[in-house]
Formats: structure tokens, sequence, C-alpha cells
């Protein structure tokens, strides 16, 4: 009986329920009557290329809908003690290649990046309220650090871009990346990129393309 | 001689499932040496799979599967002796040059008709959808020669320092995952490997 379960009805009620979007239609119809925005939380972090790409992508496709781009960075995360963590890191430069051909861009980095060397930045966008100018500034130093330089990341070299989005200095926050790290594990991602909407998360960088056409289901159409 | 690409695969992957109809396809639009190469399960291997990942794991299938319009939900996890025999059988259908109908027929059985490859008549009509015969199959399953060629397959995988399945290797590049088979194809026809053309 408990193997029944547990190869069986326990997979397919999984599946089941995960067709099931009548309480996200009606919350997303609601918001709509109340005049309010979709949102879509992005989970990413600076230190990965992926992340990088899905930024960019992910951010292009919300062009036109009322939808607000939420995002989150983030520095710890991934699977606890996973044996596999070197080598994803490893991986991650070859794919983040790939990646970046799909949208014209090369990748200029050869080696991983370790997530602290990052930090920084995440500590800063971490703080900002959501809109256009985090928008601006993320997807402008994810593109800076893995398409268009090699070698150390320094404070100095993105505060002007900072200013220059946000027409102040940064202000670090560390304790507001350790609650999107929280709000990411709550939502179930172990990974980045991860996009959370409508109840559903997604590969970032893998699934823009069903983030959008769940969009659409949404309500949450390009009107523009 | 046509390139070779090496696949890694696991039968208790749905991402495998859902990548099989597209690799085998990529040899007959391109001029490569496709090597089925079935390996052992990672929860056979020692590796623990978190409970958030297997559980998004099944509901992104689920998705994509509608998405490739491949039927999925109707599962029998093998894990255990269901993914053994599917190994063993794979190996023997190798031999035979049907590892393609078998692959496509027992993935079909797991992930969408919930057959048990571990049970006898749930492995037989498997192995006989993708035409094999059952006497050859069974005498597979007992061979250690067989064993070992999905042992070593396993251990190639673990060599080429990767951890998850589906794999694609051509050249020394690794491709992993279902959605990375546009990007092997773009760098096969970057090589010229094209038939189409």
């Amino acid at each position: 009986m408990r193997d029944w379960l547990e190869r069986e009805l326990g997979p397919r009620l999984i599946v089941a329920a995960s067709t099931v979007t009548l309480p996200a239609l009606a919350m997303a119809r609601a918001r709509q009557i109340l005049g309010r925005s979709g949102r879509l939380e992005m989970y990413f972090g600076f230190d990965d290329p992926a992340s990088a790409y899905a930024v960019s992508d992910l951010g292009r496709r919300l062009v036109g809908r009322n939808v607000i781009f939420d995002l989150r960075p983030v520095v710890q995360r991934g699977i606890k003690d996973d044996p596999a963590l070197e080598p994803k890191r490893a991986y991650a430069i070859t794919d983040g290649r790939r990646l970046g051909r799909r949208i014209g861009l090369t990748l200029s980095r050869s080696e991983a990046i370790a997530p602290q060397k990052t930090a920084f930045l995440a500590t800063w966008a971490a703080a900002a309220p959501p809109g256009a100018s985090l928008t601006r500034f993320c997807t402008e130093a994810c593109r800076r650090i893995w398409f268009e330089s090699d070698g150390e990341i320094e404070a100095a070299q993105y505060e002007p871009l900072w200013r220059e989005c946000f027409g102040a200095s940064p202000i670090a926050d560390p304790e507001a990346v350790r609650l999107n790290e929280k709000k990411m594990s709550s939502r179930g991602p172990y990974e980045t990129p991860a996009a959370w909407v409508g109840g559903r998360w997604f590969f970032a960088q893998d699934r823009s393309a069903q983030v959008a056409d769940w969009l659409d289901e949404l309500g949450w159409k390009v009107e523009r | 001689m046509a390139a070779r690409v090496d696949y890694f695969y696991s039968f208790r992957s749905p991402y495998s499932y859902l990548s099989a109809p597209r690799a085998f396809a990529l040899a007959d639009d391109y001029e490569i040496d496709l090597r089925f190469r079935g390996v052992i399960p990672m929860m056979m291997r020692g590796q623990s799979v978190p409970t958030a990942k297997r559980i998004h794991t099944l509901r992104d299938a689920k998705r994509e599967a509608d998405r490739l319009k491949m039927p999925f939900g109707h599962i029998h996890d093998p894990l255990g002796e269901g993914a053994t025999r599917c190994l063993g059988v794979s190996e023997h259908a190798i031999d035979l040059g049907r590892q393609r109908e078998f692959v496509l027929s027992a993935g079909q059985g797991i992930w969408s008709e919930a057959t048990d490859p571990a049970t006898e008549p749930g492995l037989r009509l498997i192995c006989e959808r993708a035409g094999l015969e059952w006497e050859g199959c069974q005498a597979a399953l007992s061979d250690p020669a067989i064993a070992d060629r999905v042992e070593a397959n396993t251990q190639e995988l673990l060599d080429i320092g990767h951890w998850g399945v589906p794999v694609f290797v051509y050249g020394g590049e690794q491709f992993w995952g279902q959605d990375r088979i546009d990007d092997l194809a773009l760098v096969l026809s970057d090589a010229g490997l094209d038939r189409r053309l």
C-alpha cells in the first residue's frame, strides 16, 4: 500500500494539483477589477550567469504588461549539502555562454564567481523598491559583470551606475537579502534564477515562454 | 565516420523521458552516431533529492510535457528494480539496434501509463511494444556483462563531472537538460552536420 502511494498516487496527485488554475485566475481577476498590477517575483544572483540572461530576457517579456518586475537578489541558495555544487558552478559558465548567444551576447568570463564577491550588489538592490530604476540597475549590472568584464568586481565600479539609476548613493542592507532568501525558500525555488508568479514558480532562464503564456492566461497581457 | 554524440539517460528522470523523442530525432536530422547511455538513477547512487525539488520537477515536467504534446501524469516511479530492469533491457536493445523503440516505449509506460517495469507483465508489455522478444530480454536481465555496461555508463557520467540527466556530450562539450537540445543542434549545424541542407 505504501509502495503504491509513493510510486503512483503521490506523483499523480502532485501532477493533477499542478493543473488547477482557478484560484490563481480568480486572484488575478480580483486584482484587475481593483485596478492593481500583477507581480512577478524574480529571485536571482549577481554571481550567476543564468540570472544575468534571465533578468534581461524576462524583463523584455514584461514590457507592455501591467506587471511589476519584483527583482529580489539573493546570495545564499541551492540544495543543502549538494555534492554537485562545484561542478554545477563550473558548468554554469559553459551554459551561460550558450544562453548569452541566444540574446546576441558573448560571455566575458571563463570562471565562476563566488557568491560573496557580488554580495555587496545584492545588499544594495535588495533594499530598493521594485520599479524602472531597480530593473535598469540590475539588468545593466548583470550585463557588465557577465558580458563586459573579467576579473575582480569592486563596489567603486558599480556606484556610478547606481547613482545614475537612483540619483543617490547606494545603501547596503544585508537583512533585506536574508529576507529575500527566506521568501524564495518559502515560495519553493532552491536555485536561481527563479520566477514566481500567480502561485507558480519557473526556472527563469528556461521557461520565459511559459511565464509569458501563464501571464496571458492570468489576464496580464501585453497592452501597449 | 559520423560524429559521436553520447546521450546519458535515466529511466527515473522525467526530463530524460521528455528529451527522448527529440534526442533520437537528432540522428535523423544530423550526421551523428547517437549513443544511448543508460545510467543508474541518482537516488540509487546514494544521492538524496530534496522534497521541494521532487515536487517541482513533477510540476515542471507536466507543463513541459503539455508544451511538447507528450502524455504525462499517470506515473509509476520505477526507482529500484524497475529502473534496473529497464537499464538491462536497454543494453540488449542496443545490441539489436532497437534502443530508440525501447526507450520511447519504456518512457511512455512509466510516465503516462503507470506501467511497473519491475513486474513481468509490465516490462514484457514495454519490450514487446518495442519489437523485442521477451525471451531475449529475460536473458539480458541475468547477464552480468549487461550489468557491467550499465555500471560503466554511470561511471563515465561521473568521470566527466556530471551529476544529472539527460546529458549530451559532443566533442567533449556537455549539454545538460532537455532544454539544451536546440543548443546542441545549433552546434551540430555549425559543424556542418545537418543532413537536411
